[in-house]
């Protein structure tokens, strides 16, 4: 069999990435993509690898950006595109059913008390997350001051996200570099 | 006509530029999209940002999907297109960015910046993650059982296995009782 014939079809990728992206939750989702592609034999498990670091470097959504690259990977930019597409139309439809429901029912005072108390719970998540997040900064108090200062300045003061980036990201990038380049003792 | 347009205009460069700067998974364009979205353009309310926000945690799929709901709110006459454009604002270009770096990536994989650039936006993103609990938190109704509710949540999450969509389905079963 010729490589061009294993190649999996355009509709195929997208209705892999649609299956997933459809029914699969956050961290649950890079779990699905990696059973797929892996049980499709698109590609081998440090290939997979790579796409999910790149996946998480770049901007924009890891679960969009690891099918894009698994879709680039098997067949090229189409690959992406339909990759793309399976991804995101099938939340954008669920959330415009839930949009089109939210704007004709929130009025009601059952489904207010169950949005705020939603809202609630997703606050809670939030806090989760960034307890998290922060907990995996705990070994350098540099970064915990950087993570800081960061949270604090954008709260108060709404610095612009893009200044955000380049003045504490920047920061961030110069004392990576530094500890990096200093051998440890 | 020309308040539709420019209103279409605000959204796609506002999403546009969102999408562009979101790092870290997109964890860190919260409190800049609730700038953009209620202080800046008031398409909508503190209150339906945040809700609108849980729904893109509870459907399936990225949770910046909910820009399609700003979108929606913010074109009144015409949701759908609103909900479109918002979207694609949110997702192209980000995407275009990932497909067009794929021809790099070899080259960028051998290199130390790689982990450099990784690790040092880090403490930044999470400084970002900690204002967008700020951010959501102004959208939450001012009551002792929402707050509550926020940090049973917190625990849970972090000492279950229980999903993201089972912790704010049973978050909306306690406001039905005691939020309305």
């Amino acid at each position: 069999m010729s490589r061009d014939d294993a190649r999996p079809s355009l509709s195929s990728i997208a209705l892999t990435f649609a299956a997933i992206s459809s029914t699969a939750f956050g961290g649950g989702q890079k779990a699905s993509v990696r059973q797929q592609v892996l049980k499709r034999g698109w590609m081998d498990r440090d290939c997979f690898m790579d796409g999910l670091e790149i996946s998480q470097i770049l901007p924009g959504p890891n679960i969009l950006n690891l099918a894009l690259y698994c879709g680039q990977r098997v067949r090229g930019v189409p690959g992406a595109v339909a990759a793309f597409l399976g991804a995101s139309i099938p939340p954008f439809i669920i959330v415009l059913i839930a949009g089109a429901l939210y704007f004709k029912y929130s009025a009601n005072p059952f489904v207010q008390g169950a949005l705020r108390g939603c809202a609630a719970g997703a606050l809670g998540l939030t806090v989760g997350n960034a307890l998290e997040l922060a907990w995996d900064e705990r070994a350098d108090w540099a970064r915990i001051v950087l993570l800081a200062l960061t949270a604090v300045t954008v709260s108060l003061l709404h610095m612009p996200l893009l200044l955000v980036l380049v003045i504490f990201g920047g920061i961030g990038i110069v004392h990576q570099y530094v500890t990096t380049r200093r051998p440890k003792q | 006509m020309s308040g539709f347009a420019d209103n279409l205009l605000h959204l796609l460069w506002t999403f546009a530029q969102l999408s562009v700067l979101g790092f870290g998974g997109g964890k860190g364009i919260i409190p800049q999209m609730h700038y953009d979205a209620v202080t800046r353009y008031q398409w909508v309310t503190s209150q339906q940002f945040t809700q609108f926000y849980t729904i893109g945690k509870l459907v399936p799929g990225p949770t910046t999907i909910f820009a399609a709901l700003v979108g929606y709110a913010a074109i009144p006459g015409r949701p759908l297109l609103g909900a479109t454009v918002a979207t694609i604002a949110m997702f192209v270009p980000s995407s275009a960015i990932m497909v067009a770096f794929d021809a790099l990536w070899v080259r960028f994989q051998a290199s130390p910046w790689r982990v450099i650039i990784a690790q040092g936006l880090a403490p930044a993103i999470v400084g970002l993650v900690w204002s967008s609990v700020w951010t959501i938190a102004r959208g939450v109704a001012v009551s002792w059982v929402a707050y509550a509710v926020a940090a049973v949540v917190t625990v849970l999450m972090l000492r279950t296995k229980l999903s993201t969509p089972v912790l704010i389905l049973l978050s909306g079963v306690v406001g039905v009782a005691a939020l309305r």
